[in-house]
């Protein structure tokens, strides 16, 4: 296997691609009694829209495939999975989000065993109609779990008052009624065009023999036919603007709950690039929005925001956006603050809140490091956008207070800003 | 990994971990009170209003921004329940020098530690009026909140219920009508007391810098002379009420929580057979509730079953759509029949003990897990080590278990149903 080093960070991460096409990495974590394995597709709740492979015209499936799929590739026809990997002292789960579905196990021992199991099970699907039909039932109070919690709802709709098509805007798993819509042939199809190894990686951490890793995940990972075809895509047009520049809802809740969006229209990169857009922004948001920034304690004395304030960046190719969340009574002012702000940000945006937030970041992913979790699933999200994790002090090390600043005006827009509001339903008897 | 205890004063000890395999260091400083109605509020708001400064920080502001240089060092102040006890725990996890490439800022950071445990912020001898009144309205805030997570709310209610009379059901979060009486005095009055009256315990993991970390506890705390500890909780063993508690909220997901007590105290040697027990029945993917209710008759998504230690209760969740209230509990009914009557493999044995020896070895691969496990011995009186523990387990047989579920007894139903439905089950 290749071996890639980094040297600030003393670690090191082994590269095979398999024959089959399988790309497999090994990163070694001497010391550590826990052994993580983490194999995923790199499609998502936002591939809805593609030309199967081997097919000529697009098809649309309906919402919450990649998500009921990797339910369903749980079933096998005469083992039960959850039964296999726990009587070999694993812990199995999956999950599903925009961009990729994992299907992940930690064990202490019998780590191969439980390997080969997993490149297994991913690689033979086992649907019926009966097994497909059952599993509706489970998903439907899966997705009717999280309509019931407003943290997710205020989040949604703000994605869905930013974009107009893109199908981040909807829900990772579907609606009730979309799911029931789901065909046992729906589900073939999705598994043949992206469970192919071109579009996989596989990723293990922990402390292990790594020729025996190889040869183990070379034995279970199966032959698939040689295809030069690229699996097509459709991504709608979106444009730059925002939909709506508010949303609102009632649920139950204690008080009002807000996440201000801003739409990102700088996208296309990838590779470092990707990776610095991401930093230099989640950088800006500390600066403006943690506990330490000048800014947040205005807000936070005078009583407009409390402790659950706090801000992020995600983005990937197609798509981006800052999430500024928290609880308010008055979650408007909270609003037309941040923009006040947006305009004449001098104040905040200082050179020695820079290099702080910095220091701040490099301690932050050093301790990430102690966790074989975050180091797989770090691995496995920049991956997809052609980074490798272990350089990322380097980059982090790379940004420039210049670079804070051209992202800030570039970024950061009234214009591009939506609010997404969820009021109590209830009147409750301290307002 | 060894970790070593060392008493530095009455109900004052430091258990420290020295080991190389994490980038960052890991101090907890934990003080244990009594959970009680009387403090429990106030307990709840001293974490608040301790991270607004220090002595040499008076704000929020400085204090943070000091963390962030000290390469965002990670300060944590909580107080939770365990068992009933109210913990209020301070942590600080930092990256090791030899990673950032700044050496020797260990001092810094813990004199930082000790001042925000020891040196708070203060008007004269009470702490600023001005945080207190903010902090209390963002306790108050806090506890409102409750209801946002209606899973965890639910399983609070279902203690409340089951425990009435007991202090377990006190909720740990505090109680906004008793928010209103606190002020910087009566808080800070309340603090000297709880630093000068409580077990302290320290706990370590991280490379060995040499440094005395005891010497960031003050010395009039190394001598103090008379130190209340917290006793052991009771155990009721018979269910008290045979309640059904339902309650009716604008939400789309009905949840169903069943309290059971066990009556099994944690010194004795049948409470391996209920641990077992328990994740045979409840315990993950693997058990008899998850295969019956989710996977055959898909009526869950999550289904689960947890033993609360220090009380013996066992406490089961779901998430069901309202009408299959019934059915859902007849299933449970029948699992836990079916454990009474043997109805479970030898490999749902084995499963069980590889899956909580899985967890339990894992626990050094974190220092917090380390942290809250080596502090959790000490509360229980536990001086066995991880390997014993494990070999313990190994041993437990099907009568063990047999005999420690047939003392598990169901005591109170907890239901979150829907608005405007007519309580009419089964109606398909």
């Amino acid at each position: 296997m290749k071996v890639i080093r980094n040297e600030n960070l003393r670690e090191e991460i082994y590269h095979q691609e398999l024959d089959n096409g399988i790309n497999l990495f090994y990163f070694p974590k001497k010391g550590f009694t826990k052994k993580y394995a983490i194999f995923t597709t790199n499609y998502g709740s936002t591939v809805n829209i593609f030309v199967p492979l081997g097919e000529r015209e697009p098809v649309e499936l309906p919402e919450g495939i990649a998500h009921f799929l990797e339910h369903k590739l749980f079933e096998e026809p005469d083992v039960d999975l959850f039964q296999k990997f726990s009587s070999q002292g694993a812990y199995v789960n999956a999950y599903t989000n925009f961009n990729q579905t994992s299907y992940l196990f930690y064990s202490t021992d019998n780590f191969y065993e439980n390997l080969d199991l997993l490149v297994r099970f991913v690689q033979s699907p086992f649907l019926t109609d009966e097994n497909v039909e059952k599993e509706k039932g489970i998903i439907a109070q899966e997705i009717q779990m999280y309509q019931d919690n407003p943290k997710w709802v205020v989040f949604f709709n703000t994605l869905k008052a930013m974009y107009h098509r893109h199908p981040v805007r909807t829900d990772i798993a579907g609606t009730v009624e979309s799911i029931y819509r789901i065909t046992k042939e729906d589900l073939e199809t999705s598994y043949r065009t992206f469970y192919n190894p071109g579009n996989m990686v596989l990723f293990v951490v922990g402390d292990l023999d790594k020729d025996e890793v190889l040869k183990t995940v070379e034995k279970a990972g199966k032959e698939y036919p040689t295809t030069s075809d690229v699996v097509e895509r459709i991504v709608q047009d979106e444009p730059d603007e925002i939909l709506l520049k508010s949303i609102e809802e009632r649920m139950m809740t204690s008080k009002p709950l807000f996440h201000i969006g801003v739409k990102d229209t700088e996208l296309g990169q990838s590779g470092r690039e990707a990776v610095k857009k991401d930093i230099t922004t989640n950088i800006i948001l500390d600066m403006l929005f943690t506990n330490s920034s000048e800014f947040y304690n205005e807000l936070y004395s005078e009583g407009l925001v409390d402790s659950t304030f706090g801000a992020y960046f995600t983005g990937k190719k197609t798509y981006g956006h800052s999430l500024i969340a928290g609880q308010s009574d008055k979650p408007q002012e909270v609003y037309n603050r941040i923009m006040e702000m947006f305009g004449d940000p001098a104040r905040y945006l200082t050179k020695e809140a820079f290099l702080r937030i910095k220091k701040k970041e490099i301690g932050g992913f050093l301790t990430g490091f102690n966790s074989i979790e975050f180091i797989a699933n770090n691995l496995t999200d920049l991956y997809f956008q052609d980074f490798l994790l272990i350089d990322y002090l380097d980059v982090l090390n790379e940004i420039k207070f210049e670079d804070i600043i051209n992202r800030f005006k570039s970024h950061f827009n009234e214009d591009r800003s939506v609010i997404s509001i969820i009021w109590p339903e209830m009147e409750s008897d301290n307002n | 990994m060894e970790s070593i205890r060392k008493e530095i004063g009455k109900g004052l000890s430091i258990s420290s971990t020295y080991t190389d395999k994490f980038k960052s260091n890991y101090l907890g400083v934990y003080i244990i009170r009594p959970l009680d109605r009387s403090e429990v509020t106030m307990n709840s708001l001293l974490p608040m209003v301790l991270e607004r400064g220090t002595k040499n920080h008076p704000g929020t502001l400085e204090l943070k921004r000091k963390l962030e240089d000290l390469f965002g060092s990670n300060l944590n102040i909580s107080a939770s329940r365990r068992g009933e006890r109210q913990v209020i725990k301070f942590s600080i996890e930092w990256a090791d020098g030899r990673y950032t490439g700044e050496k020797g800022l260990d001092r810094e950071i813990l004199q930082m530690f000790k001042e925000v445990i020891f040196e708070p912020h203060l008007e004269g001898d009470s702490f600023s009026g001005k945080y207190v009144e903010q902090e209390k309205n963002n306790l108050i805030t806090r506890i409102n909140n409750k209801i946002n997570d209606k899973r965890s709310y639910s399983i609070n209610r279902c203690i409340e219920e089951m425990c009435r009379g007991e202090r377990f059901s006190i909720y740990p979060g505090g109680y906004v009508e008793d928010v209103d009486q606190i002020d910087g005095k009566v808080l800070y009055d309340h603090y000297r007391k709880v630093l000068q009256t409580s077990q302290i315990e320290m706990v370590y993991t991280g490379h060995d810098n040499h440094f005395n970390m005891e010497d960031i506890i003050p010395a009039e705390l190394r001598e103090r002379k008379v130190v209340t500890f917290v006793p052991r909780e009771t155990i009721i063993e018979k269910s008290q009420n045979r309640n059904q508690v339902r309650e009716k909220m604008p939400v789309t997901q009905g949840k169903l929580v069943l309290g059971y007590r066990a009556g099994i105290p944690y010194e004795d040697k049948l409470y391996n057979g209920l641990l077992l027990g328990n994740e045979i029945f409840g315990g993950g993917p693997n058990s008899i509730l998850f295969r019956n209710v989710r996977e055959k008759h898909s009526l869950a998504y999550y289904v689960r079953s947890n033993i609360i230690k220090h009380k013996s209760i066992v406490l089961l969740d779901a998430g069901i759509e309202f009408q299959n209230y019934q059915k859902t509990v007849d299933l449970i009914n029948q699992g836990l029949q079916d454990m009474l009557n043997g109805n479970f493999s030898d490999e749902d044995m084995e499963i069980a003990k590889k899956s909580v020896r899985t967890s339990s070895e894992s626990i050094i691969d974190s220092p917090q897990l380390m942290s809250e496990f080596i502090f959790g011995k000490i509360i229980a009186n536990d001086d066995r080590s991880l390997e014993e523990m494990i070999r313990q387990l190994e041993e437990v047989t099907r009568e063990d278990i047999i005999l420690a579920m047939g003392k598990v007894n169901l005591d109170t139903i907890y239901f979150m149903d829907g608005l405007n439905r007519e309580v009419q089950d089964e109606s398909n």
